[in-house]
């Protein structure tokens, strides 16, 4: 019972055939399936349900909706009614509403983001297959991610004005869908404000992350690659390609993945990261980033602002 | 590979910075400015969808790639706004800079 790990995203492109050279050539997804309206579903190598990745070419660049896969079908029932004893609208939506998907529940995150919870998938399988698998498939291309591996989104936070919908995004998640905290960042003049909030369900240090901003919005999505030296062959590729990156390899403090965050063509952040971080588990004490070090926290080198981290996002 | 054409250059000046630099044909207007060392006008995303690059273009040629219309309206882009990364000059152009980081001293909370 419960959630298991994101299922997918859709992102907004400005440009369907420059987004689509980034996420195959550059990041190595594979195309599964377009919809009636000319929406493109992809998948990492390593992934085996249809689809991670929608991209849906619009006017402007953002995130549509995020969606998380829950063991069950029963699940959905259940988490409908403690959804709605929270306090939050939620809506039942019928198999198809999201493509190649089973029924849905579609509800707003506290913060304004659509999110999905979902049961079923078509299945389509590892591009190495179930039996006697070799650990890699050749012909994947560019920085063959494996996996899409967390999102990070922005949430209005105005202390001022006591908006904290990073705040209210934790309780929710924690006390509706039993998502855990695994990381935060307090500030404030007591040290009481909660600024950010990384949390899992999987057994890795984030499935998703909040940051207090001034709007709502997508500040990545993020693919994973195993070690290190994937890392800075992904950034060899996008140098190659001429993608604008944002911020080269690092190291995160929180979470101690191993980053590189960069743009896709409509300007939409994306990250790889890699490492494991650590196991997180449900009994994990968690762990605060007080606000002299958050920068430390987000880049651990240099413990500063690097790229555009606060005011970049789409 | 990535082409660029490097043969023709035009003298972008920013307004309100008194920046002045050269931008290559074919290149937006970012790509230039960045190289140079120049930070007459935030640079982001490059990919049209962040907006902090936002530009009202006082006088010169140019021409633009698709931009997200959360940042720039129609209106808006009939009156000489554009963002900077998406815009690839075809003349000398002079220019102000409309959108603005943050300053970190004003950021009383971590991230705001
Ligand atoms: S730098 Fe993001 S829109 Fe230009
Ligand atoms: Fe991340």
């Amino acid at each position: 019972m419960g959630v298991m790990r994101i299922g997918h995203i859709s992102i907004r492109v400005l440009d369907m055939d420059a987004a689509l050279k980034h996420y195959e050539n550059v990041l190595g997804l594979t195309r599964t399936h377009e919809d009636s309206e000319g929406n493109v579903y992809l998948k990492c190598w390593d992934e085996w349900d249809k689809y991670s990745l929608v991209l849906n070419e619009s006017e402007k660049a953002g995130m549509n909706h995020i969606a998380y896969k829950v063991e069950n079908d029963s699940d959905l029932d259940v988490f409908k009614q403690r959804i709605a004893d929270y306090g939050v609208d939620v809506e039942e939506v019928a198999g198809g509403y999201l493509e190649c998907t089973g029924r849905a529940l579609k509800l707003n995150l506290p913060s304004g983001h659509e999110f999905y919870l979902y049961a079923e998938k078509e299945f389509v399988g590892k591009a190495v297959g179930v039996t006697n698998p070799d650990p890699w498939p050749d012909g994947v291309k560019g920085a063959a991610v494996h996996w899409l591996d967390h999102a990070l989104l922005i949430c209005e936070l105005d202390p001022e004005k006591g908006i904290n919908k990073v705040a209210e995004n934790v309780k929710f998640l924690q006390d509706a869908l039993d998502f855990y905290l695994g990381e935060q960042v307090m500030v404030g003049p007591d040290g009481d404000i909660i600024a950010a909030a990384w949390m899992f369900r999987s057994s890795t240090p984030h499935d998703i992350a909040f940051v207090g901003g001034e709007r709502m919005g997508f500040h990545h999505c993020a693919f994973f690659l195993d070690e290190w030296n994937d890392v800075l062959k992904a950034a060899d590729i996008m140098a190659k390609n001429r993608v604008k990156i944002d911020v080269t390899p690092q190291r995160h403090g929180i979470t101690r993945g191993y980053t590189i965050y960069f743009f896709d063509p409509s300007g939409n952040r994306n990250e790889t990261f890699a490492g494991l971080g650590y196991l997180a588990q449900p009994d994990m004490p968690v762990i605060t980033w007080t606000e002299d070090e958050l920068w430390r926290g987000i880049f651990y080198h240099t413990g500063e602002e690097a790229g555009q981290f606060t005011d970049v996002y789409t | 590979m990535v082409e660029t054409k490097k043969n023709v250059r035009y003298i972008i000046n920013i307004e309100n910075t008194g920046e002045t630099y050269e931008s290559a044909d074919g290149e937006h207007l970012l790509v230039g400015m960045v190289k140079l060392g120049r930070k007459g006008i935030p640079s982001g995303c490059h990919g049209g969808g962040c907006g902090v690059c936002k530009i009202k273009v006082k006088n010169g040629k140019y021409r633009k790639l698709t931009l997200s219309r959360e940042h720039v309206s129609k209106e808006e882009e009939s009156q000489g706004f554009s963002l900077a990364c998406r815009t690839i000059p075809e003349s000398d152009i002079r220019l102000s800079a409309v959108g603005q980081f943050k300053k970190v001293v004003t950021k009383s909370y971590g991230f705001v």
